[in-house]
């Protein structure tokens, strides 16, 4: 599906990922492993989503 | 050490917190050192207001404590907020040197994208493999930190073998890792990493329910005798929505999580107002007008092995004619947290032994349900006396075990009442006669007596050698009238919108020209200047920098309120004057507005909206406050030995401790012994 470059990965851990992707709901080991790096990179771009961190704040008493 | 579930261990490591072995620290008391210090931190108690009330005989204790020893004013930190002064307190340092400045903070380069609260943050994961929801997506492989700079002064104590309990001291989330035991407060999230989120299921939602913050209004339906929902959990990062695992926008496709809930059933009586609540496998009972006791809530993730755990409370408000049923934040469960609440972790395995189940999120009162009308008045003031039920519980627990060392216990109730109720005591409040027939009576005066009735029992166990200290981190003041600070920015000139027709819309800073603004204001107190090199945006050149601050710190204090003829700002503080140290001029506001009595930054300001008006009257509910200029509200000191310093500061308490202990005090505290 990727259309892309491939990884090598162990075979063990292809085996714990495809049962992890069949657990999480992703159709395939391709698409949870793709989604898994892209947010792996994201959290190390930046964390919250800002619309989360408002929301943090809009919770104190202090402010509305 | 039992560790409870894989989910919990993979956090603690990703927070570094290291737990020990698995036992409690020495608990305060465990030990016989024979000296005794207990220090009560009783959030917001006011000088004036506990002169007015011993004046009246209404305070037997604190007079028969003053009697035995002293009373007097405590000097507190610029802004007198919290969380500012309860970290000054914790390392008898200034703001300039914890870092703390006000309950929001800003990063400078990403501003406005980068707001956070200031005591703690999520810093960015370092490779770990577990989410969990929208909280702990950041903790994951990463770790929460306590953005207090400094030492705590209990760590001394413990570093020294005496044995130390700190019970819920703000600014303390997650607990410093030190060798006291320790139950964080203020700052500590509910399960959805708010500060509180609160749930409102009804037939009959209020008008202003798509403005509700702090909470969510869920339109809840009784068909046939019985009315579903959800409880709504975190997201949960480990699986996808299995109904709508993606979109696809522009050829790219954007996944959605799986959002954790759990189906709750009420079950209504067709004749009498009672009805039955299903939730997972518990049923709950109540009349109407009546509170549960916690529930657990299990949120399962990937497998039944992996759950995150809360804890809530039903309030079923009405029956007939309207379908209302509140259910308070999900607060961590302290029996199985799945945040570091506990230091150590066997520490609350104590606590839960010994009371049960009890609050844990930071501020427990549910002030914001009572500002959107979802709960009434005496409906809040049952609310918040449960809280207060919790800390009487554990306060008597901790006072049972105490035979030497120290033991700070803190009180928010009077705190967060005083900001509720404060309408009742002022005439000049806005909405001071509707607050008259609520129907409750006295609730200012009754959480006087309440914390009477706490140092009643810190009493009994003083002997010769216990020194027995109660303090308070401000005090308090009306707040009536409203001034929006980015507003007169925004009228004098400092700042600019790109569409000014769209000025009663902006929010968080979004309509901003930041190439043509030289200032903003954030949080309650905060002044920041667009300073080139510091902020992402800057614009203010380093050499026009004094100049600008001395400007507009003369014409703040110069404004004129027309409807009272006063001054709203008594002193514009400028950073570089009353602070020292590496926070100064980085982390912290470039000058800190000290409103007169009867003023305080506007609600809207906080978190930059652009109101027409300058100033406007305050008609929340939360009618009381404190983030003014410190002069205006010094805290409290009381204690059972003479005080002899002049003009005590909250900075001195640690060291006064550390002395009572005859302890040498650290070379970089700034406070000094009061006795």
């Amino acid at each position: 599906m990727f259309g892309g470059e491939k990884i090598k990965i162990k075979k063990d851990l292809y085996e714990r990922v495809k049962k992890f992707s069949e657990l999480a709901g992703y159709s395939s080991v391709d698409e949870f492993v793709e989604h898994t790096l892209e947010k792996e990179i994201k959290d190390l771009e930046g964390s919250d989503s800002e619309d989360e961190i408002k929301k943090k704040l809009k919770g104190l008493g202090y402010i509305s | 050490m039992k560790r409870r579930n894989y989910l919990k261990v993979n956090i603690l490591a990703g927070t570094g917190l290291a737990l020990g072995g698995g036992f409690s620290r020495p608990a305060a008391g465990a030990g016989n050192t024979g000296k005794k210090v207990i220090v009560l931190g009783i959030d917001g108690m006011d000088p004036q207001m506990l002169r007015k009330y011993l004046a009246e005989g209404k305070m037997p204790n604190f007079q028969k404590l003053i009697a035995q020893g002293d009373f007097k004013e405590l000097s507190t930190t610029i802004p007198p907020q919290s969380p500012v002064a309860w970290a000054s307190f914790i390392t008898s340092t200034n703001p300039g040197r914890t870092g703390i400045f006000d309950f929001i903070h800003r990063g400078p380069k990403n501003f406005p994208a980068d707001l956070y609260l200031s005591t703690s943050r999520a810093s960015e994961p370092e490779g770990g493999k577990l989410r969990l929801g929208d909280w702990l997506v950041s903790l994951k492989g990463g770790k929460i930190e306590n953005l207090v700079s400094g030492t705590p002064f209990w760590n001394y104590l413990a570093e020294y073998g005496i044995p130390a309990t700190v019970f819920r001291s703000p600014s303390d989330f997650p607990p410093f890792s030190s060798k006291a035991n320790e139950f964080s407060g203020m700052g500590t999230p509910d399960l959805l990493g708010t500060y509180g989120t609160f749930s409102y299921y009804t037939d009959n939602p209020p008008k202003n329910a798509k403005d509700v913050t702090g909470g969510e209004v869920f339109p809840t339906f009784v068909k046939n005798g019985a009315a579903k929902n959800f409880i709504h959990g975190p997201n949960n990062t480990f699986r996808l929505d299995p109904e709508k695992p993606f979109e696809e926008t522009g050829g790219k496709k954007i996944y959605n999580y799986e959002k954790l809930k759990i189906p709750f059933t009420v079950y209504v009586d067709p004749v009498n107002p009672v009805a039955k609540i299903v939730v997972g496998d518990r049923e709950i009972f109540l009349k109407q007008g009546s509170w549960s006791d916690w529930v657990e809530l299990k949120f399962p993730l990937v497998s039944k092995a992996k759950s995150l755990f809360g804890i809530a409370k039903f309030y079923l408000k009405e029956l007939r004619p309207d379908f209302k049923l509140y259910v308070s934040p999900i607060n961590i469960d302290p029996k199985n947290p799945a945040l570091p609440i506990f230091n150590p972790e066997a520490y609350g395995e104590e606590l839960v032994g010994a009371l049960g189940r009890f609050y844990t999120q930071g501020i427990s009162e549910d002030t914001k349900a009572r500002t959107y009308n979802v709960l009434n008045d005496p409906e809040y003031w049952t609310q918040s006396q449960m809280v207060g039920a919790d800390w009487f519980r554990a306060l008597r627990f901790h006072l049972d075990r105490f035979k030497s060392g120290f033991l700070f216990f803190y009180f928010s109730t009077l705190d967060l009442g005083q900001h509720m109720f404060w309408r009742f005591l002022d005439p000049k409040n806005p909405i001071h006669e509707e607050a008259l027939k609520s129907g409750l009576d006295s609730p200012v005066e009754k959480l006087y007596q309440q914390m009477d009735h706490a140092l009643g029992m810190a009493l009994e166990k003083v002997d010769r050698d216990t020194t027995l200290i109660v303090m308070s981190d401000h005090g308090f003041a009306p707040f009536n009238r409203c001034f929006n600070l980015n507003s007169w920015l925004l009228d004098n000139g400092y700042t600019y919108l790109l569409d000014p027709d769209k000025r009663e819309k902006t929010e968080y800073f979004d309509n901003v020209d930041w190439g043509r603004s030289r200032a903003y204001g954030l949080g309650i107190n905060g002044l920041y200047l667009n300073l080139e090199g510091r902020e992402g945006t800057g614009i203010v050149k380093p050499e026009q920098e004094d100049w600008l601050l001395k400007e507009l710190k003369r014409k703040l204090e110069a404004v004129v309120d027309p409807q009272t003829g006063e001054h709203p700002i008594k002193n514009a503080y400028l950073a570089k004057e009353v602070y020292n140290g590496k926070f100064v001029g980085t982390v912290s506001p470039d000058i800190i507005i000290g409103y007169r009595r009867g003023y305080r930054g506007s609600w809207e300001t906080t978190l930059g909206k652009y109101p027409k008006d300058l100033l406007t009257d305050n008609t929340d509910p939360w009618s009381g406050d404190h983030c003014i200029d410190p002069t205006e509200v010094p805290a409290t000191l009381v204690a059972n030995k003479k005080i002899r310093k002049a003009d005590p500061n909250i900075m001195d308490i640690g060291p006064s401790v550390l002395e009572e202990f005859g302890l040498k005090i650290p070379s970089d505290m700034e406070g000094k012994p009061i006795f």
